[in-house]
């Protein structure tokens, strides 16, 4: 096994954290949906080396594990999926979301400043002490939900939705020693099926609307 | 033995829609039948060992089946099995009529065998993460054949159910990790830290500030699931859009499934926490989904959400009665879940035989059915009759059990509102169900006349429901009483 000790993982995992922060701000700044879609892969890509680095740490071959699911799923079958999508559609930047990016980047920050202080000094049982990583799960949860909240072409709310599992898998390893591996192996693939999904649903509102934009899905009311 | 049939369980449906995947007509269906028989068998195989008290564990604690796992178990069972027997008439219908691309019949079924798939995971696994785990399976597959007939409602059904499903759901995996985290000073790494059964047998010393939050979660998360207000909003459209044997599947098993996780939730924080925490929250979800559903049953134009609505105001009425806790109650809620199931998936499907017959839900225009749909009217109606609790419906005795026990229980302002409200929505059922019986037919409307089959298939779950009214056999009386056992939080 490699030699890691615990306390160059706790640096890492806050390093990383540190970016999947920032990288989550970006997100929520931006208006293009292809730099979006790989902003977010790239999120993933950080979560993935985090949860490999404590791995190492920790001695849990699961987390290692996990962590490729984590860049085979959200790192690289995401980014194709959704790429595709947007690739068959005319589509190309958020026209006009509920909330401008500029304004979207401001209440992202503010998120991550208000989950740090409403997280301080919140001691939890996992296996590392690494406080800042679970004010970090926190703020990419409400950063995806923010996202998800605001835009309105389908490509960009799986963006959000995907902001907010990423929170979702930070939140798992700084709260826990990591799911169980069967939980690791059906929640990824359930990941994946969510994109899918999505996806297939995309190209049906491009075939049948001839767009991405959720505002046509204002008829079922009452 | 037991690892052979939970095999069966997961392996005849999931075979069994990769098989029928590219196939059509008669084929598919007989394959699909066969398949979810199958599973059926092995279902109330393994339910066998919890519906007579005990508990059934198998893969070395991965499953464990006890009353209530079973008890749900059967029903997911035995009402996948009604909404498989009305598929293939509904489907050839959809077929004839254009609404549905031929291609897409194969996938109708192996989506339906890959929905009951994931159904039935629910109740048998140990596991919360792996719980989570199944009831977000069952919201992907469902998403896929809620918009299967591709038209412009189906898709915005779909997509509001699978996007809010999600996030709604991702909060219950929130809940999931902080009941491990409350846990994790106690137990540390060890693989069996998320089982339920193991959660329950150290609760007491659980920490307790996560364990609230974890309880929060996942009343949120698995609350969307069951469509408690405010995380409601996805379920109408679903549930109305959905091919009708599949709405049956949504309203009689699907939300239960969500029911039965929320529960097990509930029964760990009660266990920590003391009752009341939990039970106070569920009574005001309970409360306020009853109250919310109301009058979108009185002012409801469409029939399908009519019954959506219903099963809405049916969740809250469940939710209610759990957090009323007491003997009376939980026999009430234990007993209710199964009529509500049955009944709802009955009417969906004879709803889907008028909407296909009148190319209307509107319920401004599908009227006079007893005269030209005399099974599908007549089942409606009954259904109808046997919902909103009139006696002798079983529903009249689960209902009133339910009232009663919550103010023997001591909650007598909660359950005299709930009384009040269950009464207004029967009227509100009443209303719309006579006029659909009984208006005049419009014009253009072939009369149908259906074949035996059919009028088996919805005559004999509705005269089941009828009958438990009046008579409860001496085997589902102590299987009753075995899942109450396991509801009871304050050992009632």
């Amino acid at each position: 096994m490699i030699h890691f000790d615990p306390a160059s993982a706790v640096r890492l995992l806050d390093t990383c954290s540190a970016g999947i922060v920032l990288v989550g701000i970006l997100v929520a700044g931006t208006r293009s949906i292809g730099r979006a879609i790989w902003l977010v892969a790239a999120q993933a890509l950080l979560l993935a080396v985090a949860t490999f680095g404590v791995g190492v740490a920790t001695h849990s071959l699961h987390l290692m594990v996990g962590s490729l699911f984590t860049i085979a799923v959200r790192g690289v079958a995401m980014p194709l999926i959704l790429g595709r999508i947007l690739r068959a559609s005319a589509v190309r930047v958020e026209r006009n979301p509920f909330l401008n990016p500029r304004l979207s980047l401001i209440a992202a920050i503010v998120i991550v400043f208000a989950a740090a202080l409403a997280m301080d000094n919140i001691a939890l049982g996992g296996p590392l002490d690494a406080p800042r990583v679970l004010p970090a799960a926190v703020a990419e949860v409400l950063t995806g939900l923010l996202i998800a909240m605001t835009r309105r072409k389908s490509l960009s709310i799986v963006v959000g939705l995907l902001v907010f599992e990423n929170g979702l898998a930070l939140a798992a390893f700084s709260l826990t020693y990591g799911m169980p591996f069967v939980v690791e192996l059906g929640a990824a693939f359930d990941l994946l099926m969510v994109i899918v999904v999505a996806a297939v649903y995309s190209r049906r509102m491009l075939t049948v609307f001839g767009t991405l934009s959720t505002d046509e899905l204002r008829s079922l009311r009452g | 033995m037991n690892e052979v049939a939970v095999a069966i369980l997961a392996l005849a449906p999931l075979l069994g829609g990769l098989a029928v995947w590219r196939m059509s007509g008669r084929r598919a269906e007989l394959i699909a039948e066969i398949s979810l028989g199958v599973t059926a068998v092995a279902a109330l195989g393994l339910a066998s060992v919890g519906l007579a008290g005990g508990r059934l564990v198998a893969f070395a604690g991965l499953i464990s089946i006890d009353a209530l796992g079973a008890y749900v178990l059967s029903l997911t069972a035995i009402v996948a099995c009604l909404a498989m027997a009305a598929s293939p008439r509904y489907i050839r219908h959809e077929l004839a009529a254009g609404a549905l691309l031929p291609q897409v019949e194969g996938r109708y079924y192996a989506l339906f065998l890959w929905f009951v798939a994931s159904l039935v995971a629910v109740p048998i696994v140990d596991n919360l993460g792996l719980l989570w785990v199944a009831i977000e399976a069952t919201t992907v597959v469902s998403a896929m054949l809620v918009g299967i007939t591709r038209t412009p409602e189906a898709i915005e059904a779909a997509w509001k159910y699978l996007i809010l499903g999600t996030v709604g759901v991702g909060f219950a995996l929130l809940g999931t990790l902080l009941a491990y985290a409350s846990s994790v000073h106690l137990l540390g790494d060890s693989s069996d830290a998320m089982n339920w059964t193991r959660l329950m047998a150290i609760a007491p010393s659980l920490n307790p500030s996560l364990l609230r939050l974890s309880f929060v979660f996942a009343l949120a998360g698995y609350g969307t699931k069951i469509g408690l207000v405010p995380f409601h909003t996805w379920l109408p459209d679903a549930h109305s859009q959905a091919p009708s044997p599949v709405s049956a599947l949504l309203s009689g098993v699907s939300i239960s499934a969500a029911l039965y996780a929320l529960i097990r939730f509930h029964l760990v924080a009660a266990a920590g926490l003391g009752p009341n925490f939990s039970s106070t929250l569920l009574i005001a979800f309970g409360l306020l989904s009853l109250a919310v559903a109301l009058p979108f049953l009185v002012r409801q134009e469409d029939v399908k959400r009519l019954l959506a609505y219903s099963s809405i105001e049916h969740m809250g009425l469940l939710v209610l009665g759990v957090g009323f806790g007491g003997p009376l109650a939980l026999l009430g809620v234990i007993l209710h879940l199964a009529l509500h199931a049955i009944t709802k998936a009955t009417l969906f499907i004879s709803a889907g035989e008028l909407v296909q017959q009148y190319g209307s839900r509107r319920l401004s225009r599908i009227r006079g059915t007893l005269a030209s749909a005399p099974a599908a009217g007549g089942a409606f109606g009954a259904g109808i009759v046997l919902l909103g609790g009139l006696p002798p419906s079983g529903i009249f005795v689960t209902e009133f059990a339910i009232v009663v026990g919550g103010m023997m229980a001591g909650y007598l302002l909660a359950a005299s509102v709930a009384a009040v409200l269950l009464a207004l929505s029967f009227a509100a059922l009443a209303f719309h169900g006579s006029r659909l019986l009984w208006g005049r037919t419009p014009s253009g409307v072939a009369v149908v006349r259906a074949g035996r089959g059919m009028a088996l298939r919805l005559a004999v779950p509705l005269l089941a429901v009828a009958l438990l009214g009046l008579w409860t056999p001496s085997p589902l009386a102590d299987t009753l009483n075995y899942v109450r056992v396991v509801l009871a939080v304050h050992g009632g």
